[in-house]
């Protein structure tokens, strides 16, 4: 336990450092003048004393790798520094988006789940017709893109029927259409995952023994299909929430809701540096503790996981 | 003619209905819907949503740009303004005079205004605020240009204030129009830059009360409203209580809020929206095409290939735009054929260079050398084919833009043209021009004034500012026009300075150094709520001032 603890943790570490050095070069290796960022944008014709100031300030006219290495070793302090756009300290720039974004992730992931579990179940009683149905349902909502899915659903729900706003409002109402959004394509993943392990699961000897002791169909679904059905979806939402988080950058920008995803945006455009390497951080911690917690509640769901 | 014929008789039936549903209309549109005649009421939150980016600092003075400048016009005033004729109008000042050399300009201010946290407004906070623009630490762009030629101020007496340039400028007062160059509160701006880009004090309608980034700016109502510029429709203090400014970069959702009620006000609508809400009711158009510059695509002349002249009139000849603007624009934008946005009084329109003709650039290419074609039907010399880089901001160019370079590029194949579109983000847009690794080039330039063309055409322009940028794209390099724009920037008597204008433009449109497409496209689309919205005559921005709502 201990072991696996520790060698998660390293590999949590790595990915960390990775993505922070990726960005940090790929942000240079791309057109545009981290210094102008700093003075209003690209093309902001700012003057040679301006631009001087700003890279003494910063430190951008240092050797590269000596950015580097202070970059790092600022992170490794926990200082995420501050916005070059938005002049305000990143950390407390991402406490507030990390909930907004947390918020719709989350409820996106409890919905697909949701959704998932009626159609496998339902795909997988339903016969012939349901398998068809069903499968058919699960393609369709796992190929449409989100930015598609968002026009359609402000056509639909807010333009035609008036009955959701096209925009983030205060209240619950706002968030309905961006987690539904989410929510489909995902549903669609792991709907076809679930039902082909449920389909299985139902076929297996122990299935087949419940039956023999006089279970009901509903009790062989709930008590032991399930929990086979849901092993291999599990394992996939840590993938699941790691693609919410980049379909957050498409539903935040369409539902003009504040959040990662959208600052993320903004923030590359004007290649505000210390901006994009906060939110990947951010996004990245986030996925690595999900992917960790998925693993651990397989270790849960499946005793097998244990003994290794 | 029978009289009394069937047919007669019908048309008359017709005509009374018709005058009669007409007359229904008119009737009911006076009961339902806003008129001149009915009264302004006070009180109300008006939600505007932009599609412009948010801007990264709310004082205008820092950097400068089009987003900035729409919200500082709820808050900050200018010491002039300008009529919709054009006219130079008093606004923070209340009269001006020139030197007879032209090397200074005196303003008497208003001595009964004070800004929203207190300072009153005076000669010093006037030379407090140029001082802050030319400061290197404050970096101001669009106003440090604007003030180039101020050499210094200084306080004649409390409200009378002095300008000494260092040349005459004959475009000083449209300079000064300009929300970039607005007059701040001086305690203000010393509390720091980073303070005063969050809540810039001015002496407007409005007071800026709190910004949540990445989401909406409010303004307040400033209860001690004194200071509106001449050509306001009425005085005293703004009748909406609040105005939340949201930022909605999609532009389908920001058209549904608008249909759903969720806002007021939309900018940068698409045409196809435009031509829809036409039929709307609840939605009415305000189309205000933003001074300076027309939209326009502008040929390097710096290198090869569009550095002979043939070749770059072959190149206007064969695009074919009109019908790209007529289908993809739904009629919401005007061909235009000048240098300059219609609302310039100068601008000098030049159809006859504009006229496409396949066969004349076909012989043109042939006598630049350009005989041969390859197996893709390219023209190509000595190995090389007739290739024009067009790097597209699709941060800037909307679809339909994006669309019509397209159709630009389908028309000119037809002559051998192979155009390459390279559609880019903002920064490495901005990059691929300072390398100077474009042949055509599509880049927006709003300033009040025709001075913008000395801006955009003067081979000083060519220089790049130290971050690589340089206004002009065409690199247009030639003596007499750079003496011609000089002359016209510093003449103050009217006729000789418009005569001087209108002969650099005939001769940079005569050069084929530019191909004009259209205004600078600036629309807002309106709820039903909201009456009494227009848009400022300096830089188009609409001001919230004499608004009201009924809802």
């Amino acid at each position: 336990m201990v072991r696996w603890i520790v060698s998660r943790a390293l590999g949590a570490a790595f990915v960390l450092w990775a993505v922070a050095t990726l960005i940090f070069f790929g942000l240079r290796l791309i057109p545009g003048d981290p210094a102008e960022a700093i003075l209003g944008g690209p093309g902001s014709q700012a003057s040679d004393e301006a631009l001087q100031k700003v890279r003494l300030d910063y430190g951008l006219d240092q050797p590269l790798l000596v950015q580097y290495v202070q970059a790092m070793f600022r992170l490794l302090r926990g200082d995420l520094g501050t916005s070059y756009a938005l002049k305000a300290d990143v950390a407390a720039l991402l406490g507030e988006l990390f909930w907004s974004t947390l918020t719709l992730t989350v409820l996106s992931l409890v919905v697909a789940w949701a959704f998932a579990l009626v159609l496998a179940t339902w795909a997988t009683r339903g016969g012939r017709l349901g398998r068809m149905v069903g499968s058919g349902m699960e393609i369709v909502a796992a190929a449409v893109p989100h930015f598609w899915l968002a026009s359609l659903f402000i056509l639909l729900f807010s333009t035609a029927l008036r009955w959701l706003p096209p925009i983030s409002t205060p209240g619950p109402l706002g968030l309905v259409l961006p987690v539904l959004t989410l929510a489909i394509p995902l549903a669609g993943f792991l709907g076809q995952v679930m039902r082909e392990s449920l389909a299985d699961a139902l076929e297996s000897p122990f299935v087949l023994s419940a039956r023999a002791r006089g279970e009901s169909e509903t009790g062989v679904r709930w008590r032991h299909a399930i929990r086979h059905a849901a092993l291999p979806a599990i394992s996939l939402s840590g993938w699941a929430f790691g693609s919410l988080i980049s379909g957050a950058v498409v539903v935040e920008t369409v539902f003009a809701r504040p959040g990662l995803g959208r600052s993320l945006l903004n923030a590359v455009t004007i290649r505000d540096v210390p901006m994009v390497t906060g939110v990947a951080l951010v996004s990245a911690l986030a996925f690595v503790l999900v992917t960790i917690a998925t693993d651990a509640v397989d270790r849960i769901a499946d005793p097998r996981l244990r003994a290794r | 003619m029978r009289p009394h014929s069937p047919a007669r008789i019908r048309r008359r039936v017709l005509g009374a209905s018709a005058a009669l549903a007409g007359l229904a209309l008119l009737v009911s549109g006076c009961a339902a819907g806003p008129s001149g005649s009915s009264e302004p009421t006070a009180g109300g939150t008006l939600v505007y949503a932009s599609g412009d980016a948010e801007p990264t600092c709310l004082d205008p003075h820092v950097g400068g740009n089009y987003p900035q400048a729409l919200v500082a016009t709820q808050y900050l005033e200018s010491l002039v303004s300008k009529d919709s004729d054009g006219e130079i109008i008093p606004w923070l000042a209340t009269s001006w005079k020139q030197a007879d050399d032209g090397l200074s300009w005196e303003f008497s201010l208003r001595d009964d205004v004070s800004f929203t946290d207190g300072t009153p407004f005076n000669a010093d906070a006037v030379r407090a605020n140029v001082a802050h623009l030319l400061d290197p630490e404050t970096a101001s762009s669009t106003g440090y240009l604007a003030l180039g030629k101020v050499a210094s101020t200084e306080s004649v007496d409390d409200h009378t204030v002095r300008f000494n340039l260092s040349v005459p400028d004959s475009s000083l007062l449209d300079s000064l129009s300009m929300p970039w160059v607005a007059i701040q509160s001086p305690t203000a701006m010393e509390r720091g830059k980073d303070v005063n880009c969050e809540s810039p004090v001015g002496t407007g309608p409005f007071i800026v009360t709190d910004w949540v980034k990445q989401d909406s700016i409010t303004l307040e109502r400033n209860e001690d409203y004194n200071s509106p510029p001449a050509d306001a429709d009425h005085e005293g203090t703004a009748w909406l209580d609040e105005i939340v400014w949201r930022f909605i970069p999609d532009s389908a959702s920001r058209y549904a809020a608008l249909q759903g009620g969720q806002v007021d006000v939309i900018d940068n609508p698409q045409p196809s929206d435009i031509s829809a809400s036409a039929a709307l009711d609840t939605i009415s158009e305000l189309d205000a095409p933003r001074p300076g510059a027309a939209n326009r695509i502008e040929l390097n002349s710096g290198k090869a290939p569009l550095d002979d002249v043939r070749v770059r009139e072959a190149f206007i000849r064969a695009a074919d735009v009109n019908d790209g603007i007529e289908s993809l624009f739904f009629g919401t934008a005007k061909r235009s054929y000048s240098l300059l946005s219609s609302v310039e009084a100068l601008g000098v329109s030049g159809e006859e260079h504009f006229t496409v003709d396949l066969d004349s650039a076909n012989s043109l290419l042939d006598e630049a050398g350009w005989t041969e074609r390859d197996g893709d039907g390219y023209r190509v010399k000595d190995g090389e084919r007739l290739t024009l880089d067009f790097p597209v901001s699709t941060n800037q160019s909307i679809p339909a833009e994006q669309s019509l370079f397209e159709q630009i590029q389908a028309t000119t194949k037809a002559a051998g043209f192979e155009v390459v579109l390279h559609p880019m983000d903002l920064s490495s847009w901005y990059g691929a021009l300072a390398v100077n690794e474009y042949d055509l080039v599509s880049a927006p330039y709003t300033k009040v004034g025709p001075d913008v063309l000395r801006i955009l055409f003067h081979s000083d322009s060519i220089v790049p500012a130290p971050s690589g940028y340089f206004a002009n794209l065409s690199q247009l390099s030639d003596p007499e026009v750079d003496q011609l724009l000089t002359e016209a920037s510093q003449v103050s008597e009217p006729d000789e300075r418009a005569a001087l204008y209108a002969e650099v433009q005939q001769k940079i449109l005569g050069g084929f150094h530019v191909l004009p497409l259209y205004d600078q496209q600036n629309h807002f689309l309106v709820g039903s709520a909201v009456n009494g919205l227009r848009a400022m005559p300096t830089v188009s921005t609409p001001t919230f001032y004499d608004v009201w709502l009924t809802r």
